[in-house]
């Protein structure tokens, strides 16, 4: 069976070479006949008497004598410093803008309240507006300091314990504003000696914790300072 | 001069992240320094002219009226 095909595919091969030569000839004869005709004919050919018809040009002196690689890393060394100045620029945009936004030196002056501490005697509340809301500002006595600590704080709704709502234990600082639709609670009210919220019945204890009523969260803490002893800058 | 190259070339530029994150590290001291530099060429040029340049008069005055 083997040797019958190895036979087959020899004839093959031999007919195949036999068809080829008479079509090489052939075509011989037509380039030898296009010679003839040019060599009469009145148009000049840049290509005549040339042995191959394709000529390639020298790129020697353009050629670069370093290597690959050294080109490569100029290459890659433009395209990287291309992309840090545009990075540079694009972020020197973005925060333009974004500085632009942000409020400016005198409006932030603007936003901060000084108040003299000395004129609010102990056990009193002072109600003072900071940036359009109300800020309470209450000198709690020793008894109520006691009883803002002693509270068992980790039951509570929001649970805080009173050293994490006053930086002074004997001044509470809080934003006047009910956490629980905006109404602004009356002071040395409710069931837990502190603020009361007349619109819905919230009870806030004497550390502005909520312990009764709607209010999901204490009374907010506003950013303050003591720069002395007998003042207080709010904002 | 082609060891130097093919060393910049294995170390920074072969592995893409590398590459992007060279960038990013050189444009970030690029910007430090050209802020710096912009920024004394911005006062030499303003010598005299701002006001921590004439501050010291203004801030003594008024401490020696107090």
């Amino acid at each position: 069976m083997s040797a019958l095909t190895s036979r087959s595919s020899a004839l093959l091969r031999t007919c195949a070479r036999q068809r080829l030569a008479p079509i090489a000839a052939t075509s011989m004869a037509a380039q030898r006949r296009g010679k003839a005709d040019q060599a009469t004919s009145s148009f000049d050919s840049p290509f005549r008497g040339e042995t191959s018809s394709t000529k390639i040009p020298s790129f020697a002196s353009y050629k670069s004598s370093k290597g690959e690689t050294s080109n490569k890393v100029f290459q890659y060394f433009m395209v990287g410093t291309m992309g840090m100045l545009t990075g540079v620029g694009a972020k020197a945009t973005v925060q333009d803008f974004l500085v632009n936004m942000s409020a400016s030196a005198d409006v932030l002056a603007q936003a901060k309240v000084e108040l003299d501490l000395s004129a609010i005697p102990e056990g009193k509340n002072v109600i003072i507006k900071w940036r359009g809301k109300p800020v309470f500002i209450r000198h709690r006595t020793a008894d109520e300091i006691k009883e803002a600590e002693d509270a068992k704080w980790e039951s509570f709704r929001d649970p805080q314990p009173d050293s994490a709502r006053a930086k002074k234990p004997e001044w509470l600082v809080m934003l006047g504003v009910c956490t629980h639709l905006g109404c602004v609670p009356i002071g040395e009210a409710g069931d837990f000696g502190g603020w009361f919220c007349p619109c819905h019945g919230s009870h806030y204890d004497i550390s502005g914790r909520v312990r009764k009523g709607p209010a999901p969260l204490n009374l907010e803490i506003p950013e303050y300072d003591f720069p002395s002893e007998t003042s207080i800058v709010i904002g | 001069m082609a060891g130097l190259a093919s060393t910049i070339y294995n170390s920074l530029i072969r592995k893409n992240t590398v590459f992007l994150t060279t960038i990013f590290a050189s444009a970030f001291v690029f910007e430090l320094g050209f802020d710096s530099i912009s920024n004394r060429v911005w006062d030499s040029f303003n010598q005299g002219r701002q006001w921590k340049d004439i501050r010291h008069k203004y801030v003594q005055a008024e401490e020696d009226e107090e």
